[in-house]
């Protein structure tokens, strides 16, 4: 199981603040605190804390303040593509890229920059016009996606399926169709894609949003997927990631297995 | 097995016409994919994709059969603890067609000798490689009606003259020899050879390249028996080899290399040769051709065979019967364990560090450990009061005294009154033997 922290987003109002003064503490805390807490990559958001003909630059020094303090690869989080290239040009280790709809334009301005770049790339299931409801139409947009890393040369573990979860409280029928997505995504090719949520979007605005989170991690895991971007820092979350792990027999237990999934 | 949607689509025409009903080739891909749709509504879907289609979902390695009852390839993993592996590798011993022919009786009389029995499983060499090394197809003829006449286990004939494998293949047909080799140079002869015999042919070619074109050409002769060799008689080249053919048959559906693969020794000192054997065995040939043919040093490749093709989702277990530690005689002490082998060989382990002679019976609980036993009423007072009694070991000591586990102490008034033996409680785990009997015999 994939972690990518979620916290260095410009919608957290101490980092779009640091973002706007060129202070590099919090995000420089963020980044140690995510790998404390078991995260492998981190998600890098500008959010709107900057114009968009700015954010190349904002990217650009993110990613360097980050890497100041942290291995971790970094999962370059923006719907600015150029924004991403100038991050990806600085990024020491291969980097994620966070994303691409299904949209034909978008797909041969991103997937040829991945490969450029040795980077992998999430691949949302929606087009234009939005987020389909069911499985049957995410799995046609992931095929789509599919058939784009072939043409382009992207390795298909580099390829990354988000089928897209939304709110229960506000769209709750969609949570068991982004499952059977999950399941299905595995069968589109062999080696199989891999799979990613936004996973705390689906307690957006409800109450025990923690509950709700490692529920549905626990239940997507059992189904296929491979990573997700979420709290690091909720320890009881990353227990279930780790225990997850166990029960899918991805690692070799041991009484310790909570500490060692950490270490990695 | 079947296709993925992007494996699909890649046979597909892409003109996204909408004849077949679905609007894109790639949505198509998808319906056929999940068994939606029937490939026959593309009108425009060549030939060579509808093979490629059909041959995408057959076994990744073909499974070949040849002489008694050997069978090769049928495999689908890398690694044994993924799954297991199948069909244990044939191993045959080769004799060359220049012995006389009172000689070449001898040495098949010596290769028919070579079976074990051990640890209660019996095994044996699977077969007999006859080498044609004369250069005269007449004597390679008689060579192979010689050997084919004193023995039944599996022939492989074996040459690259193409008269030589005419003259001496038809005579023993019947028994379904393997044949060998087609290479680049008279494969066409081979092959047809083969295929009229309706007989497996070995492909012959140096290095994976090579062997791939020689395939190709193969199967357009409309023939698909085959046996794999790749050429290289230095053993870290064909382990190389082996592990690319597995590989790429398995993972990425190779077809060309969906075939199981022969192997041939090359050392010459008989130790060298059964290592690198060994590692042949473990590493994904179907078939060894070997030039050792003495007991002791079949006895160890044999045994790993079994070793390597053991099934390891079910409990390994050992024969049900009385066994002996040390120099037994009539004071031995008597202990009852279960026959699954992690169980059993803990104990005997520890009553070998205890030094002094024992008896052992470890009762058939289908493999499994003595709690999990006990749990499932497999090892109760009245079925090891039974094989207490009828293994014999009675008659072998002068006392009736029998040591259980210590976690079922719980059954020893019950196997108490069942055998009119005293039941002594052993400690809960094993390592506590060597303590326990140190104790027993001072007090």
């Amino acid at each position: 199981m994939i972690i990518i922290g979620e916290r260095i987003n410009g919608m957290f109002k101490d980092i779009g603040e640091a973002l706007r003064n060129k202070d590099p503490k919090p995000f420089q805390h963020w980044a140690v605190k995510q790998e404390e807490g078991g995260a492998h990559y981190l998600d890098v958001n500008s959010g709107p804390a900057v114009p968009t003909d700015e954010r190349p630059e904002a990217y650009k020094w993110m990613v360097n303040v980050l890497q100041e303090v942290s291995k971790l690869p970094l999962c370059l989080d923006s719907t600015n593509y150029d924004a991403i290239q100038a991050g990806l040009e600085l990024c020491q280790r291969p980097a994620l890229i966070n994303s691409v709809p299904a949209e034909r334009a978008k797909i041969e301005r991103v997937f040829p920059m991945a490969v450029q770049f040795n980077a992998s790339v999430i691949g949302l299931t929606m087009d234009k016009k939005g987020i389909p409801k069911d499985a049957e139409n995410r799995v046609a947009f992931a095929m789509e996606l599919v058939a784009a890393a072939d043409e382009f040369g992207l390795n298909m573990e580099d390829l990354f399926i988000d089928p897209l979860i939304l709110p229960v409280n506000v769209a709750q029928e969609h949570a068991p169709e982004v499952l059977e997505s999950l399941r299905q995504v595995k069968m589109l090719a062999n080696p199989a894609p891999r799979t990613v949520l936004g996973l705390s979007n689906v307690s957006q605005k409800s109450p025990d949003r923690h509950l709700i989170n490692r529920t549905y991690l626990a239940m997507a895991m059992a189904v296929g997927l491979d990573a997700a971007i979420m709290d690091a820092n909720d320890d009881d979350l990353v227990d279930v990631a780790a225990t997850g792990q166990i029960l899918l027999n991805k690692s070799i237990y041991a009484d310790s297995y909570l500490k060692v999934f950490r270490a990695h | 097995m079947g296709l993925t949607g992007l494996e699909i689509y890649k046979q597909l025409p892409k003109k996204n016409c909408g004849e077949c009903g679905t609007p894109t080739c790639l949505a198509f891909a998808m319906a056929l994919a999940a068994g939606k749709g029937a490939l026959d509504s593309c009108p425009y879907v060549s030939d060579a994709a509808r093979d490629a289609l059909a041959s995408a979902s057959a076994p990744p390695i073909k499974s070949i059969k040849f002489g008694n009852g050997s069978t090769l390839g049928d495999e689908t993993v890398l690694f044994r603890h993924d799954k297991t592996f199948y069909h244990p590798t044939t191993v045959l011993i080769q004799v060359s067609d220049t012995l006389k022919d009172a000689d070449l009786a001898t040495k098949v009389k010596q290769i028919n000798d070579l079976e074990f029995d051990r640890v209660g499983l019996h095994y044996g060499v699977d077969g007999i490689a006859v080498v044609e090394e004369s250069g005269d197809p007449a004597r390679f003829a008689q060579a192979v009606k010689v050997v084919a006449d004193n023995t039944e286990k599996s022939l492989l004939l074996l040459s690259d003259n193409v008269a030589a494998l005419q003259a001496a293949a038809p005579a023993v047909a019947a028994k379904k020899p393997l044949l060998g080799n087609a290479t680049e140079g008279n494969y066409e002869a081979v092959v047809a050879l083969a295929k009229e015999l309706a007989l497996p042919v070995i492909l012959k070619a140096d290095g994976l390249d090579a062997l791939n074109d020689l395939v190709e050409k193969a199967q357009a002769l409309g023939y698909k028996e085959f046996v794999l060799d790749p050429g290289s008689r230095k053993p870290v080249q064909t382990l190389a080899n082996l592990t690319q053919l597995r590989r790429q048959a398995i993972k990425k559906k190779f077809r060309p290399f969906g075939y199981p693969v022969v192997a041939f020794t090359s050392k010459n000192e008989p130790m060298d040769e059964i290592a690198e054997a060994s590692i042949y065995v473990t590493k994904y040939a179907s078939a060894i051709v070997l030039k050792a043919d003495k007991k002791g040093l079949l006895l160890p490749l044999l045994t790993l065979r079994t070793n390597i093709y053991t099934d390891p989702q079910k409990p390994i277990q050992v024969e049900p019967t009385l066994h002996s530690v040390g120099d037994i005689n009539e004071n031995s002490l008597v202990y009852v364990t279960t026959n699954f082998s992690l169980t059993y060989y803990s104990v005997e382990g520890e009553v070998e560090a205890s030094k002094i002679p024992s008896y052992i019976l470890p009762i058939d609980t289908d493999g499994t450990s003595v709690l999990t036993a006990y749990a499932a009423g497999k090892f109760e007072p009245e079925k090891i009061a039974d094989a207490l009694l009828n293994c014999g070991v009675a008659d072998k000591v002068n006392h009736k005294n029998v040591i259980i586990p210590g976690y079922v102490a719980v059954i020893s008034g019950k196997l108490q009154e069942k055998t009119g033996w005293k039941v002594i409680v052993g400690p809960r785990e094993s390592s506590g033997i060597v303590s326990f009997v140190r104790s027993l015999t001072n007090g």
